[in-house]
């Protein structure tokens, strides 16, 4: 083992094939210890296979990855017992209750101390602690995962796409209890394909595709770097709107079924659109201003779109 | 290897298979009705009687007499003839095969020659039978076999041969206690192999193996919860049918540390199997379906349920190959046969094939295969 390191996770030129596909091609990061590292990024384009090479589980094609100092490929032994982890698609036995769960794993890590209940009532589930996993909804079953994945607590807790699959409300009770985690200076690796996941939790962020890290700061950096304009949304536009905006020559940055997002240099260029609409005779039903996000930043640096799923754009709640 | 650990996947094990109530049900409900229906299909055959008609034409106390000891032979059922029917008739009649007929004078000659006062007196009983059945020689050959006793001791000398009879087995065994010994063998590999492949695939569909290989858990504890488990059933199996067995058909069978044994090894050597199915099915069907193509000749051929003699002779020896025989015929040396020196051979035949598999189930199972 080296020295203790500065940084809680180092990867240097990792790359992993399967067959011809490079699944993750030559991607170098460091996360520093205490940080919420989130990486951003569309399904296949590497997260997983990146996260559970760092877990031990999954061997490089090339490439050094080191945790908390150690070579993952060598000290698989020490590393388990100091990380945490919630798989993508994390289920558990069905007929086993939340208490026994959570203490079957603490037995696991040799856990004679472990705060069962303390866990259990961290990740607020203390009304389902006898009721079996069978029984609960996808989010309850994510944050079962979560308890689980602090049993024998960890120096760094990955997390792989921890609210896929959730409706917004029981998303947003798991980013409560990972905000808690936040607050208690856990290293958190968080995969997600919600930009607003990333936006809210993440320190940095690592925006990936296709096995590829395009680019990498902070939620604000990134924004600022490479999406530095206002954007205006117009809900529900008509095919005359439509070739209004077309013709006044700005750039659309994305328009699905009718809505449009339209970059703008200025606020004054929201009143010409506006004006010009309105003069043609053409209609929209709603519009908003606003900075732009992670969202904008990954289309303009991939031409695709992150998401079309409901927590793609503004919330709907 | 850490006891905690495995301690705690017992549990969680132990609890799931409690807890579902329904597969808990059939699991340990199958072999025992195995038990039953074959246990009462073949239990005329243990101990048959024959039906037989009497018509006493002597009406006396003699004959009636002679009536009683066919029936305490115990070969026999007696129904009685009315001395006023034509027997010929009766038998075509009622379809029966066979009309026992005492004449008139039974009772007066047999004292005659009892005083001897007449030391040739003699009856004439009239066997009335229908050819075409084809049991009625076996029971007129047992029939002659009584008079010939009665005769023997009316003669008032002992006989010049006697005879004895001397099994080649400590006792002589019914057909079911044949059987249970095979469906134990039987019930203990099925509980085994399907266990294991099943929750095998199941913990990988779910990714609870993929979960568990980023704890301290080993390998040697997974695979020695899962053969204690396995363990535990068997044994909670195999008395639900012992249990059932003596309390329906009063089996006899010897009870002693070869049936743990036995147990033991019926466990290893089908975990080990299953191991090595489920590492090398790629889809969960696969490995459920080469489970069922390997467990259901082997039930057959292997004589757990009859005696694999009744079978042509290169099934015979092909039976030998199977390891299903040796548990079956290892169960039966101990619990049937009470033979230990048999018990033993058995013992180490299926202990070399279990030790072989089943390391050849933990090298071939591997967490995730190298990803
Ligand atoms: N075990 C595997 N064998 C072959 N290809 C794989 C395997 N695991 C992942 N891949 C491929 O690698 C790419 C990246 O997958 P993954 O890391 O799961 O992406 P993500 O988690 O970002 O959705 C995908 O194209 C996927 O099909
Ligand atoms: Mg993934």
């Amino acid at each position: 083992m080296t020295k203790e390191a500065e940084y809680a996770i180092e990867v240097d030129k990792l790359t992993k094939r399967y067959g011809d596909l490079s699944a993750v091609n030559d991607i170098s990061f460091t996360v520093r210890k205490g940080e919420v590292f989130a990486f951003l990024g569309p399904n296949g384009a590497g997260k997983t296979t990146t996260v559970e090479i760092i877990e031990t589980i999954r061997t490089p094609t090339s490439g050094n990855v080191h945790l908390l100092g150690m070579d993952v490929t060598k000290k698989k032994h020490d590393i388990v017992r100091r990380i945490g982890v919630l798989p993508q698609e994390f289920s558990s036995f069905d007929r086993i209750t939340v208490r026994e769960t959570v203490q079957y794993y603490s037995r696991l890590f040799s856990g004679r101390n472990t705060d069962i209940d303390g866990l259990i009532d961290l990740v607020n589930l203390k009304d389902k602690t006898n009721e079996q996993y069978k029984n609960l909804s996808g989010g309850l079953r994510q944050r079962v995962g979560i308890a689980i994945a602090l049993v024998n607590d960890p120096e760094v807790v990955f997390l792989d796409e921890p609210t896929t699959g959730l409706d917004p409300r029981a998303r947003r009770e798991v980013w409560e209890v990972l905000q808690g985690l936040k607050k208690k200076g856990k290293t958190v690796f968080l995969t997600t394909h919600y930009m607003e996941e990333a936006e809210l939790l993440a320190d940095t962020v690592a925006i990936i595709s296709k096995g590829k890290i395009i680019a990498m700061g902070s939620p604000g950096e990134l924004v600022e770097k490479n999406a530095n304009y206002p954007v205006l949304t117009l809900q529900s536009v008509d095919e005359k709107a439509l070739e209004i905006v077309r013709t006044m020559g700005f750039e659309q940055v994305l328009s699905n079924h009718k809505d449009i997002k339209i970059r703008v240099e200025h606020t004054d260029d929201v009143q010409k659109i506006l004006s010009a609409i309105k003069d043609a005779g053409a209609s929209y039903l709603g519009l908003d201003v606003r900075k732009p996000n992670l969202e904008e930043v990954f289309l303009k640096l991939t031409g695709e779109a992150l998401s079309d799923g409901p927590a793609g754009g503004r919330g709907a709640e | 290897m850490n006891p905690r650990v495995v301690g705690a996947n017992l549990v969680v094990k132990l609890r799931c298979f409690y807890r579902e109530k329904t597969a808990m049900f059939f699991t340990l409900a199958f072999p025992i009705i195995l038990i039953l229906v074959f246990g009462t299909i073949f239990m005329s055959e243990d101990n048959v009687s024959y039906h037989l008609c009497v018509q006493d034409l002597d009406r006396t106390k003699s004959s009636a007499q002679s009536i009683k000891t066919l029936e305490h032979n115990g070969k026999f059922k007696i129904t009685k003839v009315d001395p006023d029917v034509n027997a010929t008739q009766y038998v075509r009649d009622n379809r029966v095969n066979l009309v026992l007929v005492i004449p008139k004078g039974y009772q007066r000659h047999l004292m005659q020659r009892a005083m001897l006062s007449n030391p040739n007196a003699s009856v004439t009983i009239t066997y009335i039978y229908d050819p075409s059945s084809s049991s009625v020689t076996t029971k007129m050959e047992i029939l002659n076999g009584v008079f010939a006793g009665i005769n023997q001791e009316l003669s008032g000398k002992p006989p010049f041969i006697r005879t004895v009879e001397r099994s080649i087995l400590a006792k002589k065994y019914r057909f079911i206690e044949f059987f249970v010994p095979g469906i134990i063998a039987m019930a203990v590999m099925t509980l085994s192999l399907f266990g294991t492949v099943d929750s095998d695939t199941e913990l990988r569909q779910k990714g609870i193996i993929r979960k568990l290989s980023t704890t301290p858990i080993t390998r040697t504890d997974w695979i020695l919860s899962n053969i204690l488990y396995q363990f535990i059933l068997a044994v909670i199996s195999a008395i639900a049918m012992l249990l059932v067995s003596y309390a329906v058909f009063d089996v006899s069978l010897h009870i002693d540390a070869w049936l743990p044994v036995f147990i033991l090894l019926d466990v290893f050597a089908f975990v080990g199997i299953g191991m090595i199915l489920t590492r090398f099915a790629k889809e969960a069907q696969s490995a459920a379906a080469a489970a069922n193509a390997i467990s259901y000749p082997m039930m057959f051929l292997s004589g757990s349920f009859f005696p694999i003699e009744l079978m042509p002779g290169f099934l015979q020896t092909f039976a030998k190959t199977l390891p299903l025989y040796y548990l079956n015929e290892g169960l039966r040396a101990s619990m049937v046969f009470e033979d230990n020196m048999a018990a033993l051979r058995y013992a180490a035949v299926i202990g070399i094939f279990a030790a072989v598999v089943f390391v050849l189930g933990i090298l071939a199972s591997k967490w995730e295969e190298g990803r």
